[in-house]
């Protein structure tokens, strides 16, 4: 600790070294190290401010993606909740709800101070691992599968658990081995051990566009945390290889059948069984087609009228464009786009590795899955039930998507960048 | 922002050594690789496949989604009435229903199985079958169609009865549909056509107006969601549908089934191997009366063929069999009036006297010499009368028929006015007759006719005509040359009532003067007046008409027992001097006991006009010999003395007979006003007693008129006539049967049928 050099020269030395003097000087210090469990303390608490508050253009995004999120998904069921559940605003109260607790999960943990989530990691993991094996034990839902643990107003899938696990988890263990990650050790095994274990078990649900997810998120975590370009090389044509291997041992036997219409949406003749299961992708050509450039404006969607199955989930985006046409679905890219850019250079400013690597964890995950359920809803993906963040409706998801925001904006607290 | 990405911190030094702390250049550089492949490969493609389905897409997309928004139920449209000239109905569409199903609104297995069972009893189908088809996906799946009310009111029980009992609503719909009814089956089936399950016509005047017929299908266009239920934004169109136009044929019911009747009896008489054709046309407008090919088919069953037919059929190899069973159809529906040709022999002398009078290369003077056969360039032809006629007037050579002298008639005409004339009559073009399928004639082309051609071009061989084109002609001699544009439709209406086509008179041209007209009349009147009922005298009318024997020349495998198969035909009108009815009586390839024009033909022809002439209330002129065959009234005799009533009685035209010993008529028979043939008797009852007589009714079949009136008169009965009575006349039925008891003086109703003549005279 430096002695104050403007004391010194008004030659104040005994303040210097006073003790109520270094007590304000450690106090100051700790202030700026930022603290966020302390700082909740704190009178002066800021939220929105330079180095010490939120990130305000990142905390502004979101809100504005919610608010058009929360209007298209209105929007995109009322027509569906009134035909199913005799209620129009069934879907938007449920989610207005869900958005309250979601902001108060954020704020909560946009004052937490992430790195006490260094210790909870392996935990959270664990948990993880918990939720996927309970949700296997527990009698499936519709059609078979077991994705949901009901929890009385709204399931939990365990899958946004574990995507959450794994960036946590990754982000703890390359900030911790940080010098030791070009080895393989300490990033291709950990990495193969947790994805496998992790897809095996979604597996069995099944839940393919969550291993989907996960692995690329595992990817992505361990190439930003330090992982040699070489591996991901390998990594590539290893998952060819299984996947290869899956094909010819019939393993993706559901996938496969949800497959079946891949890129035949428009082709299918009518009374075949194709044209059944690729309705939804059908409809939702459609609803975009019907779009075009301008949109048949806000609430104007045609496709929604139970043409387009449940158009407040996976395929939002498609009621999306119809109703606001290429115009409007650019805009709302941009400003997903605009999320993304400003949520991983505000990560790369944070003070350390981990919040760094949580941050741009986190942040990727929204555009991964962005870009991921618009090229299915456009047929250029199987239909595989991606759901579209800030817009489709769910509860633990968009619970799980804002506190995991608010995880982004603590870590934006402590990023030496310039807020305005 | 955009600055603050460039690193402001120095770098490290290069070493390949990892930084202990803060944002090291790998990972920065990383990050930027995370963000271009997240955001310019990821958001870029999305935004690429966004743009291709929007922009270049787009309006085949919005299309299909249109197309399935919007449902489009068609309203059918009425197909229009088909009437005969008087108003009778003669096709008509009536209200039938159309079950459709919605299988995409069933919600399980149950819904499925009530419903399929309760259509499957109703409409008489395959259970399985029905059962399939609501497991299906779709909106619209049609059950069965044209069901009649019993069946609907049995399906709107189910459609209350699935939705008490199993909630499932929605599922089973009728839609108004329309059948196609003829009420008079057979009748003008060559005219009328019929209609097919979609109601388009597909032959007749079914086919050919069936644009006025089928009127305009309306549309109902609603905005709909996926589940067939109007969406809560209102989008409906409503187009109504037009009914269609009643059209109005030239056809009259009565003379149509009069002319059937006979047509039919005609073909079974003489065996008629290739159907029988009549047409009746109105001479001087060119409307078409009747028209006749029989024996017809069953409009309200137009797909099933005659029994022998069928059987013919069954007994060919598999293979065939379909094959062979849409040629039987099709030739049982055709048109042998308009799409055939035939040749018309003996009838065309009619046209060829016709312009020889009218080039004046013959008169009343004119003698040919027949001596039974005229050689022409090498070649024998021969008369029909082996001896010859020998020498002969104008009118005798058309009387007798004779073939050489038709050559040298054809040789004055010359080739050259032949073949004007037979273009002027109409025969080198189609008739134009509103129905379809009309057949060009055969005829030499130019400069390919020889003399030969033309001398038996003269009686008419060697050519193919339509029948059509031959009454059209027929026409023109009787009614002063006019060659008149034939129709069967005379007008079209909407289904107010307000008349959207009416068809007039229409002359193509004048062919032969008025003058010749009324030569040909006189001539071709005296030919039937002297030759009786071989050249269809019809009595109390003045009838003209040639008959006609044409060998069917080309024939490649013989049909009929005779040597070569033959054509009779007899082509006439009435009355001769006033013509108002032409008609054309054709047989092809009897196969009975006779094939002469006037053995088979020409009865027929009698038998048809002693009807038709006075349905149409065309004044009768008889003759002498008739007169005595006609129907008087009888007076009223009852309450003079008996002397008094004898007086008047025989004033009256009637002979007496008194029974009983009273002083006064008590009763007569035949009662007062009752139709008695002229010259009939007339029994008058003095008392009680005398009532209580009786005679018994001989058999009065096959006798001629006058054999009947004698011996009506022995049995002191009285007789009616009724039909062709003319000579050669036979009584086929008698109103009260042979043995029965009745009371003198009884008038019993005798019909009389013109029987295949005895004589003949080609």
């Amino acid at each position: 600790m430096a002695p104050n050099k403007k004391m010194l020269l008004r030659g104040d030395v005994n303040r210097i070294y006073d003790e109520d003097y270094r007590r304000r000087q450690k106090a100051k210090k700790e202030k700026l190290f930022v603290r966020p469990t302390r700082q909740r303390k704190l009178k002066n608490a800021k939220w929105f401010s330079i180095g010490m508050g939120i990130d305000l253009p990142f905390c502004l995004i979101i809100f504005i993606l919610l608010t058009v999120g929360t209007i298209m998904m209105f929007s995109a069921s009322y027509a569906f909740a009134y035909y199913t559940v005799g209620d129009s605003y069934f879907y938007l109260k449920r989610q207005l709800i869900f958005i309250g607790l979601g902001v108060a999960a954020m704020i909560v943990m946009s004052f937490l101070n992430y790195n006490k989530l260094h210790k909870v990691a392996p935990f959270v993991l664990g948990f993880a691992y918990f939720c996927l094996l309970l949700v296997l034990i527990l009698p499936s839902g519709e059609g078979g599968v077991k994705r949901w643990i009901p929890l009385g107003m709204f399931n939990v899938q365990p899958s946004e658990i574990a995507k959450f696990a794994i960036i946590l988890f990754f982000s703890h263990w390359a900030s911790k081995y940080y010098n030791k990650m070009h080895l393989a050790k300490y990033s291709v095994l950990p990495g193969v051990i947790v994805f496998g274990s992790v897809a095996g078990l979604l597996i069995l649900e099944p839940h393919y566009s969550g291993i989907v997810i996960i692995g690329v998120l595992t990817v992505i975590m361990l190439y930003i945390g330090g992982m040699k370009t070489r591996y991901l090389a390998i990594g590539a044509i290893a998952l060819f290889g299984v996947i290869l291997l899956l094909a010819i041992t019939g393993g993706l036997s559901y996938a496969m059948s949800r497959m079946d219409g891949w890129g035949q949406a428009l082709t299918a003749s009518r009374d075949s069984e194709l044209w059944d299961s690729t309705w939804q992708t059908r409809n939702s050509l459609y609803a975009i087609g019907s779009g075009g450039l301008w949109g048949l404006g806000l609430g104007q969607s045609r496709q929604k009228f139970l043409y387009l199955p449940e158009p407040q989930n996976d395929f939002i985006f498609a009621i999306v464009v119809e109703e606001m046409g290429l115009i409007g679905a650019a805009i709302i890219l941009l400003i997903f786009a605009l999320l993304v850019w400003r949520g991983i250079t505000l990560s790369l400013r944070a003070k350390d590795k981990f919040g760094k690597l949580l941050g741009i964890g986190l942040t990727s995950q929204i555009g991964v899955q962005v870009v991921l359920n618009i090229l299915v809803i456009t047929d250029w993906l199987p239909n595989t039930g991606i759901s579209l963040p800030f817009f489709s409706y769910g509860g633990s998801s968009l619970i799980m998507l804002l506190a995991q925001m608010g995880i982004v904006l603590s870590v934006s607290r402590t990023a030496n960048i310039e807020k305005q | 922002m955009e600055e603050k990405k460039t690193p402001l911190k120095k770098p490290l030094p290069k070493s390949k050594k990892h930084a202990q702390k803060g944002p090291n250049q790998r990972m920065r550089q990383r990050s930027a690789i995370l963000i271009i492949l997240i955001l310019v490969v990821g958001f870029g493609a999305a935004l690429l496949r966004l743009a291709l389905l929007t922009l270049v897409q787009g309006s085949q997309l919005q299309e299909r989604a249109v197309d399935q928004q919007l449902a489009d139920v068609t309203l059918t449209a009425k197909r229009g009435t088909i009437y005969d000239s008087n108003g009778t109905v003669l096709a008509e569409s009536a209200s039938v229903w159309q079950v459709v199903m919605a299988p995409v609104n069933f919600k399980n297995d149950e819904q499925r199985e009530a419903a399929a069972r309760g259509l499957s009893e109703i409409l008489q189908l395959d259970y399985n079958n029905v059962l399939e088809k609501t497991k299906s996906k779709s909106f619209y799946s049609v059950v069965k169609r044209k069901i009649e009310v019993e069946q609907r009111d049995a399906v709107l029980e189910l459609i209350n009865k699935l939705s008490d009992e199993y909630k499932c609503d929605g599922v089973i719909t009728l839609l108004d549909d329309y059948k196609r009814y003829y009420p008079h089956n057979e009748l003008a089936s060559c005219v009328i056509g019929f209609a097919g399950a979609d109601e388009q016509g597909l032959e007749g005047v079914e086919f050919q107006y069936d644009k006025y017929l089928a009127g305009t299908p309306g549309r109902i266009v609603t905005a709909q969601n996926a589940r067939g239920t109007d969406m809560p934004f209102s989008y409906e169109q409503n187009i109504a549908s037009k009914d269609g136009n009643n059209i109005y044929l030239t056809i009259d019911e009565n003379i149509q089934s009069i002319c059937e009747k006979y047509m039919a009896q005609g073909v079974v008489d003489n065996n008629v191997l290739n159907k029988g054709v009549c047409i009746a046309m109105d001479v001087k407008t060119g409307a078409v009366k009747a028209m006749v090919v029989s024996p017809g088919y069953d409009l309200n069953d137009p797909y099933t063929l005659s029994a022998e037919e069928q059987q013919r059929i069954a007994a060919l190899p598999e293979n065939q069999q379909e094959k062979e069973q849409g040629l039987a159809l099709s030739a049982m529906w055709r048109n042998k009036a308009v799409a055939d040709t035939y040749m018309p022999g003996s009838v065309f002398k009619m046209c060829t006297a016709s312009m020889a009078l009218e080039e004046g290369k013959v008169n009343d003077n004119s003698t040919f010499v027949c001596g039974g056969v005229m050689v022409v360039n090498d070649r024998p032809l021969h008369c029909h009368a082996l001896g010859g006629h020998g020498n002969q007037t104008f009118v005798q050579a058309i009387c007798n028929s004779c073939n050489p002298a038709f050559i040298q008639i054809g040789q004055l005409v010359g080739m050259q006015k032949f073949r004007d004339y037979y273009k002027g009559f109409g025969f080198a073009d189609k008739s134009g007759i509103d129905l379809p399928g009309e057949s060009d004639d055969m005829f030499w082309s130019e400069g390919e006719m020889t003399d030969v051609d033309l001398a038996v071009a003269s009686f008419g061989q060697n050519f193919g005509i339509t029948p059509i084109q031959m009454i059209t002609a027929c026409a023109a001699v009787a009614n002063g040359g006019y060659v008149l544009q034939p129709y069967v439709v005379s007008k079209v209406t909407d289904s107010k009532g307000n008349v959207v086509k009416s068809v007039e008179r229409k002359v193509k041209r004048q062919v032969i003067s008025n003058a010749t007209s009324n030569k040909m009349n006189e001539i071709l009147g005296y030919n039937t007046e002297t030759a009786g009922a071989t050249a269809g005298y019809v009595a109390g009318y003045k009838v003209a008409g040639k008959t006609g024997t044409s060998e069917k020349i080309g024939v490649t495998e013989k049909q009929s027992v005779f040597e070569e198969d033959y054509i009779a035909s007899f082509c006439g009108y009435a009355p001769a001097d006033d013509p108002q009815i032409a008609m054309l009586v054709f047989f092809d390839t009897p196969s009975g006991g006779a094939y002469y024009g006037s053995q088979v033909s020409s009865p027929v022809f009698i038998n048809i006009m002693t009807e038709v002439l006075p349905y149409l209330q065309i004044k009768t002129n008889y003759s002498e010999d008739d007169l005595k065959y006609l129907d008087t009234s009888a007076g009223d005799y009852t309450g003079l003395s008996v002397a008094d009533a004898t007086a008047k009685a025989e004033q009256d035209g009637f002979t007496c007979t008194v029974k009983g010993e009273g002083e006064k008529v008590v009763m007569q028979l035949p009662a007062v006003s009752s139709k008695v043939s002229a010259g009939g008797n007339i029994v008058l009852f003095t008392d009680d007693a005398s009532k209580a007589e009786t005679v018994t009714v001989p058999d009065f079949t096959g006798y001629t008129a006058l054999e009947a009136n004698n011996v009506a008169g022995q049995y002191e009965l009285n007789v009616s006539f009724k039909g062709a009575i003319s000579a050669g006349g036979t009584c086929v039925e008698q109103s009260v049967k042979e043995g029965e008891k009745v009371a003198p003086g009884t008038v019993i109703t005798l019909t009389y049928s013109a029987a295949s003549g005895s004589g003949f005279n080609d």
